[in-house]
């Protein structure tokens, strides 16, 4: 879970409480909201293109693409070096939104698919003025709809009006739209799933494996209301499935601990595929502010650029 | 405070039920919307923590419902007991009526009531007032109120066995009304006494039919006295008897050569073929040719029985039923009794102008009787036949002996009738009354003279003591003869004409008297001979001077035998079983007609038998229904109140209902009941508008 704002640089700095935050109708303007104020830096590009800073050489190996191939190395020294260049613009990132009828549960005046919803288009929107390259795909129980990554103004319009629409869907099934991502987005990139993955996580692991194996970064943003991780209602209730509809009784105050364990033991479990993966998992509550999220996620992107820099020397 | 019905007290276990409803947490209807259940599981209503109960006073007030309710249903009563109260509630007084009447001899009946009897004391509780009463004719005590409250509580019921030990059946009919009113007159004597309770008659019967109990109908019945029937059953429904039809006195003469029984079968008997025949002791074998007879049950048949086939025995019995309490009549074969009159008189007996003339007339015979007139001449020797005559008529003049030997036998305790015809014979009236100088004169009224007034009270005329039979004035006097009363002394005026001369004059001579008649009954007299009053008139006085034998018709036990009026030292009664019993010297009757037989009363070396039979109702054994004392005003206690009372528990039980029903505190407990509910209510309602007005007041 992302730390409360107090520990963070950002305590200084003027959070927007979700709940004010959801008030503003335009998602765009509330991505604006959020997104105002950052840093409007670049980052490092994980991809190394032909554009214009070179990062390094490297050995030729046959089967390396001789177009890369610094033939003024050659020339002076008669051996084979790779020329690698440092691609700036060139993030691909591909968000995927659960619009499952789960997201649909908010106990604040708002959903947790809203709260998605505006997280997702946050990131849209500061990839897009970073100048990277956003797409979108939503889904409930199958793929319900697909933009491929691409940086035009008009896309980003596009990626909202899309978010935008109500989750509708009755299951949550993670493993086809997932598996689709994979089919669709050739390109590596980065992949953010913003879901509460309140379903089974076995068949999960595989498909994020899958994703994971065609080169892409993942990101995964586990949404979840507060009363989702505490159960903390007063009476004993008839509590019905928002998918499925079925109904049991409850007694929150006897339910309650075997609950916040079960739901723990998901969410660490969840991690711990992450983990496997290699995958960055943030955990939000959906009173949570979304700067928050924002500042994780790019903190940890910056210390992942790093890294590879550091790698790379 | 006890209880009448302590089981309902369990119905207070239903004051968990508000307390567990209160600890259960509220199962709603609510639904909550949740993300996905994957994570959760049904959790069972479950028990709340006791310091979690919320409404502390609206469970009180409906564990107090719930309480209340069950007190009130469990019927409390506070036991009172006074200070004169004895322990074990209040005291019954109870009256034991057992039936010792004929019908009770049937086969193991008496056994029955006994033990019924014993049962019904060994019951009593140490307040409890016992009396035991027998019945048949009349009740008899047994054991008083006085004999059970002398002795102390545990010698009680020893007192009372002993007592009911020593009785057995008799003879006698049953008057259950009378015997009834008995037993409630000695409850009655009770009724201000507040230390008793209920008042019981505890009637043990085998209430046949033929109980009389039209008693009860003028009676009215004390209030707070009620009846406990137990009546018996009888092990034999068979049951036919055997009833003698009285025979008229005079005008039957079949009577002589046949006797006419009844033969009665019981509704519900078995048998239908009975036999009749004499018999010469009791349970023998039938004499002579038996007449057999079919009575269906519920049927009587009228048999005779030829006389001539009695061959001296004096009984009847009837044979083929089961119980022969019932089936033997005792007769007494009838007996012409002869009676003389002599009459003094120089009538010629067929004058029809004479007196004579009428006299042998108005007496003809009849089985039963026979009676001779016998004219005398004047001056002729009187024969011992003649002295002994039951009464002597005098119309003439007599010669100085006979009007003393007259006088002597009137003396002795005869009659003399003296009928004076003339102004002159009534000179004769003097040597018979032992006066001298008695005159009479002659008087003739201008119409016709009659009885102006009459001493009713008098034997002689006490059977006409009926506004039926006490019109005299039909009889016209055209004649008399008047007496100077005052010139008699001792006479005593029985009769006067309407212009107040003497009528008939009674004179008591020594033992006897002189009946002085003023007026003849010959035609040129008077109307008297022809008068439906005559014949009458003649065997009163007759019977006055004590000719004629008692009249024999039926006796049933118990019915008090007449002695002769001349009775004498000597009278003795001999009783069916050979007993002698001598009468006390005041008595003129004998009560102690105990059993059905020929008693013989015997006085001065004469003798009459009567026949006693049973009482012809007793041999109607059907049961009579209860409905039929109810009818007559009598409260029947309810028999399971009785019965069930068989041990001190349920006997408190009884007291307790008694108790409760008298204080009916359940009522109030309803009450309260109703009234918490109502604040029940009022608290919920206000409670469960309290968050909805909260909420819309807008304050948490």
């Amino acid at each position: 879970m992302i730390a409360p704002a107090s520990n963070r640089s950002l305590a200084s700095a003027s959070l927007i409480e979700p709940k004010a935050l959801m008030t503003i109708r335009s998602l765009e303007l509330r991505a604006k909201a959020v997104v105002e104020g950052f840093w409007n830096g670049s980052h490092r590009s994980p991809y190394h293109g032909f554009s214009v800073e070179f990062t390094e050489y490297r050995q030729y190996t046959p089967g390396d693409d001789l177009r890369y191939l610094d033939w003024k190395v050659f020339a002076r020294s008669d051996r084979y070096f790779i020329k690698k260049f440092e691609d700036e613009t060139n993030l691909r990132c591909q968000l995927v939104v659960d619009q499952s009828q789960s997201m649909n549960y908010g106990s604040l005046s708002y959903t947790k698919a809203h709260y998605a919803a505006t997280l997702a288009a946050t990131l849209a929107y500061f990839l897009h003025l970073q100048g990277d390259a956003v797409g979108l795909l939503t889904f409930d129980e199958a793929v319900r709809d697909f933009m491929p990554a691409r940086h035009r103004a008009d896309h980003l319009r596009q990626i909202m009006i899309t978010l935008e629409k109500p989750a509708g869907g009755k299951t949550t099934d993670l493993v086809a739209p997932l598996e689709r991502v994979a089919q669709l987005v050739r390109k590596r990139g980065l992949v953010v799933v913003v879901s509460d993955f309140l379903a089974p996580l076995e068949k999960l692991e595989r498909s994020l494996l899958t994703l994971a194996a065609s080169g892409q970064e993942l990101a995964v943003f586990q949404v979840l209301d507060p009363t989702e991780l505490t159960l903390q209602f007063d009476q004993p209730m008839l509590f019905k499935d928002i998918e499925s509809d079925r109904e049991i009784y409850i007694d929150p105050s006897t339910a309650r601990a075997s609950y916040v364990e079960k739901i723990k033991a998901h969410s660490a479990a969840l991690k711990a595929v992450c983990q496997k993966l290699g995958a960055t998992h943030y955990q939000l509550m959906s009173d949570q502010p979304l700067e928050l999220a924002l500042f994780e996620f790019l903190q940890e992107r910056m210390r992942r650029g790093r890294a590879q820099t550091r790698n790379r020397s | 405070m006890n209880f009448l019905a302590p089981l309902f007290l369990l119905g207070g276990i239903a004051i968990a039920a508000p307390i567990i409803f209160h600890l259960i947490r509220r199962t709603t209807r609510e639904h909550r919307v949740f993300s996905s259940l994957m994570f959760l599981l049904p959790t069972p209503p479950r028990l709340t923590r006791r310091s979690r109960l919320e409404n502390w006073l609206l469970l009180l007030l409906r564990c107090l419902a719930l309480g209340l309710l069950a007190l009130g249903f469990a019927r409390p009563f506070l036991k009172q007991s006074s200070p004169n109260d004895p322990p074990g509630g209040p005291a019954k007084r109870i009256v034991v009526l057992l039936d010792v009447s004929a019908s009770m001899r049937r086969a193991g009946l008496f056994a029955d009531a006994r033990a019924q009897a014993e049962s019904t004391i060994r019951k009593a509780g140490p307040g409890d007032q016992i009396s035991v009463f027998t019945y048949d004719r009349v009740a008899q005590p047994v054991l008083s109120f006085g004999e059970w409250n002398g002795v102390a509580f545990s010698e009680r019921i020893a007192l009372a066995t002993s007592r009911l030990a020593g009785l057995q059946p008799g003879w006698g009919g049953t008057n259950l009304g009378a015997a009834l009113i008995t037993a409630a007159e000695a409850l009655a004597d009770s009724e201000n006494d507040k230390t008793v309770g209920t008042r019981q008659i505890v009637l043990i019967s085998d209430l046949q039919n033929g109980s009389r109990v039209e008693a009860l109908q003028a009676y009215e019945w004390p209030k707070g006295i009620e009846l406990v029937a137990e009546p018996l059953k009888t092990r034999n429904p068979t049951n036919a008897g055997l009833q003698l039809l009285a025979d008229t006195a005079d005008g039957d003469r079949q009577a002589a050569t046949n006797v006419r029984v009844r033969v009665s079968n019981a509704a519900d008997s078995t048998r239908e073929a009975f036999k009749i025949g004499w018999i010469k002791a009791v349970g023998g074998e039938l004499v002579g040719t038996p007449v057999e007879t079919y009575v269906p049950p519920g049927q009587t048949r009228v048999i005779s029985v030829p006389v001539a086939d009695a061959n001296g025995a004096t009984m009847i019995g009837l044979r083929g039923d089961d119980e022969d309490f019932d089936n033997t009549v005792f007769v007494i074969p009838p007996v012409q009794q002869k009676v003389t009159i002599a009459y003094f008189g120089s009538e010629n007996a067929e004058d029809i102008q004479q007196p004579l003339f009428f006299l042998k007339r108005a007496l003809p015979d009849t089985p039963r009787l026979a009676i001779a007139v016998k004219a005398q001449a004047a001056g002729a020797v009187l024969a011992p036949d003649v002295m002994a005559s039951a009464l002597f008529i005098v119309t003439d003049l007599l010669p100085a002996n006979q009007a003393a030997l007259l006088r002597e036998q009137a003396l002795a305790g005869k009659t003399i009738l003296f009928v004076a015809k003339n102004a002159a014979a009534a000179a004769a009236l003097g040597p018979l009354l032992g006066l001298d100088n008695l005159a009479a004169e002659e008087v003739k009224p201008p119409s016709y003279a009659m009885l102006g007034e009459i001493d009713f009270q008098h034997p002689l005329f006490s059977p006409f003591n009926d506004p039926r039979y006490s019109d005299f004035t039909k009889i016209h006097f055209w004649k008399y003869r008047r007496l100077d009363p005052a010139a008699i002394p001792g006479a005593r005026m029985l009769a006067k004409f309407d212009r107040g001369d003497p009528a008939l004059l009674e004179v008591p001579v020594g033992k006897g008297r002189v009946l002085v008649l003023a007026s003849g009954w010959n035609p040129e007299d008077s109307q008297f001979a022809v008068s439906s009053k005559f014949v009458p008139m003649l065997f009163s006085i007759l019977e006055l001077g004590g000719g004629l034998a008692a009249p024999v018709g039926q006796r049933m036990v118990g019915d008090p035998l007449p002695f002769p009026t001349e009775r004498n030292e000597t009278l003795a009664v001999r009783t069916p079983d050979g007993k002698t019993v001598q009468p006390p010297a005041e008595s003129t009757v004998f009560s102690a007609t105990l059993q059905p037989g020929i008693y013989r009363v015997e006085n001065a070396g004469r003798s009459q038998e009567f026949a006693v039979n049973l009482d012809s109702a007793e041999t109607r054994t059907t049961p009579l229904p209860l409905e039929e004392l109810e009818r007559l005003g009598v409260p029947l206690a309810r028999k399971k109140a009785v019965v069930a009372a068989t041990t001190p528990a349920q006997d408190a039980l009884l007291q307790g209902g008694a108790a409760e029903s008298r204080q009916k505190l359940w009522r109030w407990f309803i009450i309260a009941t109703l009234f918490v509910l109502l604040g029940e209510s009022a608290l919920a309602g206000w409670t469960a508008r309290k968050p909805a007005l909260s909420a819309q007041t807008g304050t948490p």
